[in-house]
């Protein structure tokens, strides 16, 4: 009998789904997310429904920043683009809501690619100067075209799928969580692939990696061009959910609270990705549930919330930085080791 | 004439917060994305003592400027000393966080109105060479000069700048020189926020006091970096660069329409514009140096 889980095979160490435990696991967790809506009220799926629109968006930053290194500050930037392009398809030129989906997502990826072009010049902090201003510019220009109407905002159609419109929050429960699926699997396959490691190398030591023979102009682009498609598709389903877009929707705070989600579920991981865009978009309603419980007790809570929101984001990130810089991964897999090898240390 | 001498005191400011950017950037390597809000406290700060505390003007900009020290050191306590040797994006990140803490802790102290505050120099003007120009303007531009000269100076002979140099060329090297690496980081940011206090003011004398002061900082970021973000002469320039071509195309572009797109308030976005500009055909920014990479 073996003592682990050793690899034998290259094939067994490149597996998506590595033990059959895993797979398991993954039936079962499937299975709830279908019968989930059966027992939750109306409320709490709009909560799932707001989590899995930022697992997608976040699990897309993170392929550019935790797996690439590319710092990006205007990834609210390229969520506007794929919620006023989808808006545009699908509102004036009747696009199907089938159709407009993958081409939002390209609309973003394409502004991405060009957005990705100064970082083969520009390295660091230069490139995150260089993304804010890119999401500022957007914001204006946004404001100030007559086609999008600016702070007046447009409105989204329903989405309709082959005669199906969505409406309930049930219906868009489904929507979202299977493209959050699909996303999740993607991106899980890309990053064990060829290009995933090519990516990964490029963080870690860009000279070393072109030395390698990895061709840095066509990876950064790419990494830019998929976090800008699914920060683009996010951003579609964003717009089609909330039916209703102002370009103040897409600010900055909204790329700090993705950045936050990505530093407090773990740089580079996908998992760590999708518990922090959990956790980052569950704080918001909790902090509206605390204050609503108090609201007897202390009636101007409710006035500070905006504030205390911005806060909270601001000491997640400050403190998983400080204490946990492998964000929840790094306790999820902290934990795992610890019951893994129990009762002994290791 | 006026417009570019405006543009000039506008610069002036930038310039300032952009000295506070280059400041820090210059030795601990960090760029200080929390340095719009460290102005926007200062303006705060010097607000709450001669209104709401009716300190003399001149006893209240001395005020801030020690309480922006005392924040200065402060921060660098709390987030920053436990961070030294930490990789440079955790730096960059901590202080995104910094920034909106800072925001959220200003939001629930003074709220988000606008406040104005008074100075000695509200609403007089002073005529030179034809113009009429504001004296809050002139003084803006006195002070921040004085400023330029006395940080020259600093780095280039004083013995702890050019120690806060030399920590800012090879942390490790620096250390092992005998120079108390922690320790001229806590200055660093201590002299980091006064700046950034001292620009704050000026601000509030052109605008108003409110939150939305901090995204000047990233206007002045944006100045910083095309200058060269070591370079206190690049940050001087950019500053005014910015500021000029800021009010040159608030004056000349706000009107124009294009199709069916209206160039309303360009002057929020010119800066950024400058800036991509800028570092499309020199990375570096205009004075700054590269840093050649070895394997």
């Amino acid at each position: 009998m073996t003592s682990g889980n050793f690899k034998v095979t290259y094939q067994e160490d490149l597996a998506l789904f590595q033990t059959l435990w895993v797979k398991v696991w993954l039936c079962i967790l499937i299975i709830l997310m279908l019968i989930v809506p059966l027992f939750l009220s109306r409320y709490s799926l709009s909560i799932l429904n707001e989590m899995g629109i930022a697992v997608i968006g976040a699990i897309g930053l993170n392929l550019l920043i935790g797996y690439t290194g590319q710092i990006s500050l205007g990834h609210a930037a390229f969520l506007a683009i794929g919620a006023y392009a989808s808006a545009l398809l699908t509102g004036k030129a009747g696009f199907p809501f089938l159709l407009s989906l993958p081409l939002s997502g390209m609309a973003a990826a394409a502004l991405g690619m060009i957005v990705g072009i100064p970082s083969l010049r520009l390295k660091g902090l230069y490139l995150a100067l260089g993304t804010l201003a890119f999401g500022f510019i957007v914001e204006y220009i946004l404001f100030h075209w007559d086609l999008t109407q600016g702070n007046k905002g447009m409105s989204v159609p329903r989405p309709s799928l082959a005669g199906l419109v969505i409406s309930t929050q049930t219906q868009y429960y489904y929507l979202i969580m299977t493209c959050a699926v699909l996303t999740t699997l993607f991106s899980k396959n890309l990053v064990r692939t060829k290009i995933g490691r090519n990516l990964i190398a490029i963080r870690d030591r860009d000279i070393a990696a072109e030395a390698l023979g990895i061709n840095l102009a066509k990876y950064k682009i790419m990494a830019f061009g998929v976090s800008s498609f699914y920060a683009g598709v996010a951003g579609c389903l964003m717009a089609h959910y909330q039916r209703w877009i102002v370009p103040g929707n897409f600010d900055l705070s909204l790329s700090i609270a993705y950045i936050a989600m990505i530093i407090l579920g773990g740089l580079g991981t996908i998992l760590g990705s999708i518990l922090g865009a959990i956790l980052i978009t569950g704080i918001p309603h909790a902090i509206t549930f605390v204050t609503d419980l108090l609201r007897e007790t202390l009636p101007a809570l409710s006035k500070v919330i905006v504030d205390l929101k911005m806060g909270i984001f601001g000491l997640i990130i400050v403190l998983t930085l400080l204490f946990e810089p492998l964000g929840l991964f790094g306790i999820y897999r902290r934990i795992k080791v610890y019951w893994k090898t129990w009762p002994y240390k290791y | 004439m006026e417009i570019i001498f405006n543009g000039l005191a506008v610069g002036a400011i930038y310039s300032l917060i952009a000295l506070g950017f280059v400041l820090i950037f210059k030795s601990t390597g960090i760029l200080n994305f929390a340095q719009g809000e460290l102005v926007m406290f200062g303006a705060f700060i010097c607000y709450g003592l001669t209104v709401l505390l009716k300190v003399p003007y001149a006893l209240a900009f001395l005020i801030t400027l020690s309480l922006g020290a005392l924040l200065g050191v402060i921060i660098h306590l709390l987030f920053f000393r436990r961070m030294v040797g930490e990789p440079v994006f955790s730096n960059i990140m901590m202080t995104v966080g910094l920034a909106s803490i800072l925001t959220s802790v200003a939001g629930l102290i003074w709220g988000h109105d606008v406040y104005a505050l008074p100075s000695p120099f509200t609403n007089k003007t002073v005529a030179l060479g034809g113009a009429i120009l504001s004296l809050g303007y002139v003084y803006t531009l006195v002070v921040s000069v004085l400023f330029v000269i006395l940080f020259i100076l600093f780095f280039n002979r004083s013995l702890l700048g050019i120690a806060m140099r030399g920590t800012a060329e090879d942390q490790n090297t620096a250390g092992l020189m005998g120079i108390n690496v922690k320790r001229i980081f806590m200055m660093t940011w201590a002299i980091g926020t006064v700046v950034a206090g001292v620009a704050g003011i000026f601000l509030a004398e052109q605008t108003f006091v409110r939150l939305a002061m901090s995204h000047t900082g990233i206007k002045a970021m944006s100045a910083a970096i095309l200058g060269g973000m070591n370079s206190i002469g690049g940050a001087i320039l950019g500053g005014i660069l910015v500021g000029v071509v800021e009010n040159l195309s608030a004056t000349y572009l706000s009107g124009m329409e294009i199709g069916n797109f209206r160039f309303g308030d360009i002057k929020d976005v010119t800066a950024f514009a400058v800036m991509i500009i800028v570092l499309m055909i020199r990375p570096h920014g205009i004075f700054g140096t590269e840093k050649i990479e070895r394997v």
